[in-house]
């Protein structure tokens, strides 16, 4: 009797070992993915809210082709059923080429109809949010200089047809639904724009944007600005940029529709000069068509 | 007594077996492929870890969802931000039991079948996958192919996009192992 019992608890131990041996692999396992890599966090879908840029670049060998309206008028005098509630009137049309040199860096291009300006931009992603919150947000650096080839007229000289922006863009995906965003930035118009006079060549501005996602695949987005500019502040006729606007992306197409008060896109047009009011219907549809070209070599399927 | 000190010998043996059955592999390669009308979608990690218990049968295999790298980063971004949310689920996980007991400690090619639950996008589907365990020289490599349908695992496709998307992918495994101290 007394053996057979030994026998049994044996048993019993071995079948205990065997299970353990179960848990044995899974804390081996646990022990091998103990120290996960952290990685940079996609903030938001697009290069561009509404108004603001943001922090995220396009990537190495990608090109992106952006096309941006900003439409006349809903309501007030200008706007209506005679205009198609604006849609008639197309007050800037905004073409831009953003092109990765390398995954942080981006060369962009971009004409607007406003001022027929022509602008250089150099985008420098410095630092990622991570998954492991050792960054907790992302900062991108932009530098734009933009040029008026054709206002001769108002801008005699080269040089005085020149602006220059320059903006240090801060964002942090506070979840996986709402990203916040704020972009400090300096504006310098080589003759002040609008020219008016009393107008200051240069001016500090702040941009405020928010992104909140809705699906996998679409999200509300909503800008604003203001620049510190004591002539603005004083002459009633100027407004802040207000944008809001709903996004969606479509594999390599990003599509967004937004209504802003703002007619320029270009950032120097648009914290320079903006003088249309919600309350007088200077309110507009716009929107952003952005189509992601990938230069990377073909990858062949053998490799997978 | 005697019986005793038998069984005690030959439980320690048992013991000792299963002590060696261990056999880790930190960078299996996962790759997923699949055609549709307008691009293939391809990625590839080597990122993949796993562990087999020879005494036991266990089959355990583990990747983190954004270790995949896409030749697009465009595809990769929404990979794992669109379809496999993989900030909320970051990792695909496979839990079984070889059906088989393949002999280690001869050389050969073992077809073997692997039962288990296949944890893809936090939805669990039991799955039976034929593999092959290969032994060579005291190196146990295992390789697996199969298909996973978004639709199992519930990772949902826009109409919009759904030309550009397959709904089923074909995954790829290969998996060396050493033994586990």
């Amino acid at each position: 009797m007394k053996k057979h019992i030994a026998l049994l608890a044996l048993l019993a131990v071995t079948m205990g070992a065997r299970a353990q041996q179960k848990s044995a692999a899974d804390s081996l396992m646990n022990a091998m993915n103990a120290n996960e890599k952290p990685v940079p966090v996609t903030i938001f879908k697009s290069s561009r809210l509404v108004l603001a840029q943001t922090t995220e670049t396009v990537k190495k060998n990608e090109l992106n082709f952006q096309i941006i309206h900003r439409f006349g008028d809903i309501a007030g005098s200008n706007g209506g059923g005679q205009t198609a509630f604006g849609i008639d009137r197309v007050n800037d049309v905004f073409f831009g080429f953003e092109y990765g040199v390398s995954d942080n860096f981006n060369i962009d291009l971009g004409r607007s109809t406003i001022g027929q300006l022509v602008q250089l931009e150099a985008k420098w992603a410095v630092m990622h949010q991570t998954s492991d919150n050792a960054s907790p947000f992302a900062v991108t650096l932009v530098g734009e200089a933009g040029a008026k080839p054709y206002q001769t007229a108002t801008f005699p000289t080269f040089s005085s047809r020149l602006s220059y922006l320059g903006q240090v863009i801060i964002a942090r995906k506070f979840s996986s639904d709402i990203s916040l965003q704020v972009s400090p930035t300096y504006v310098r118009d080589n003759t002040p724009f609008p020219l008016l006079p009393g107008n200051e060549q240069s001016f500090f501005a702040m941009q405020a944007s928010a992104r909140i996602k809705l699906t996998n695949h679409s999200g509300l987005i909503f800008d604003y600005a203001h620049p510190f500019s004591n002539f603005r502040k004083n002459t009633d006729t100027f407004e802040d940029p207000i944008g809001f606007g709903y996004e969606v992306e479509t594999g390599g197409h990003v599509f967004t529709v937004n209504i802003t008060n703002t007619n320029s896109v270009s950032e120097m047009n648009m914290l320079s000069n903006s003088q249309q009011r919600f309350s007088k219907g200077q309110y507009r549809i716009g929107f952003t068509i952005s189509r992601m070209f990938d230069f990377n070599p073909k990858v062949k399927k053998e490799k997978y | 007594m005697k019986h005793i000190s038998i069984i005690l010998l030959a439980w320690l043996s048992i013991m000792n077996q299963t002590g060696q059955g261990l056999y880790a592999c930190k960078n299996a390669q996962i790759s997923l492929f699949s055609s549709a009308p307008i691009e293939d979608i391809a990625a590839k990690t080597s990122s993949g870890t796993s562990v087999y218990n020879s005494a036991t049968g266990d089959l355990i295999f583990s990747v983190a969802i954004n270790t995949f790298k896409f030749p697009k980063a465009l595809m990769q971004e929404h990979f794992n931000s669109d379809y496999l949310e993989s900030d909320k689920y970051p990792r695909a996980t496979f839990k079984g039991k070889i059906q088989e007991h393949p002999d280690l400690t001869n050389d050969g090619n073992y077809p073997i079948t692997v039962t288990g639950e296949l944890d893809v996008h936090n939805v669990k589907q039991t799955r039976t996958i034929p593999a092959t365990l290969t032994v060579a020289g005291g190196i146990i490599t295992m390789k697996a192919e199969f298909t996973v349908k978004c639709v199992d695992h519930h990772i949902d496709i826009p109409r919009l996009v759904f030309h550009n998307i397959a709904e089923s992918i074909k995954i790829n495994v290969t998996a060396t192992y050493t033994a586990a101290k």
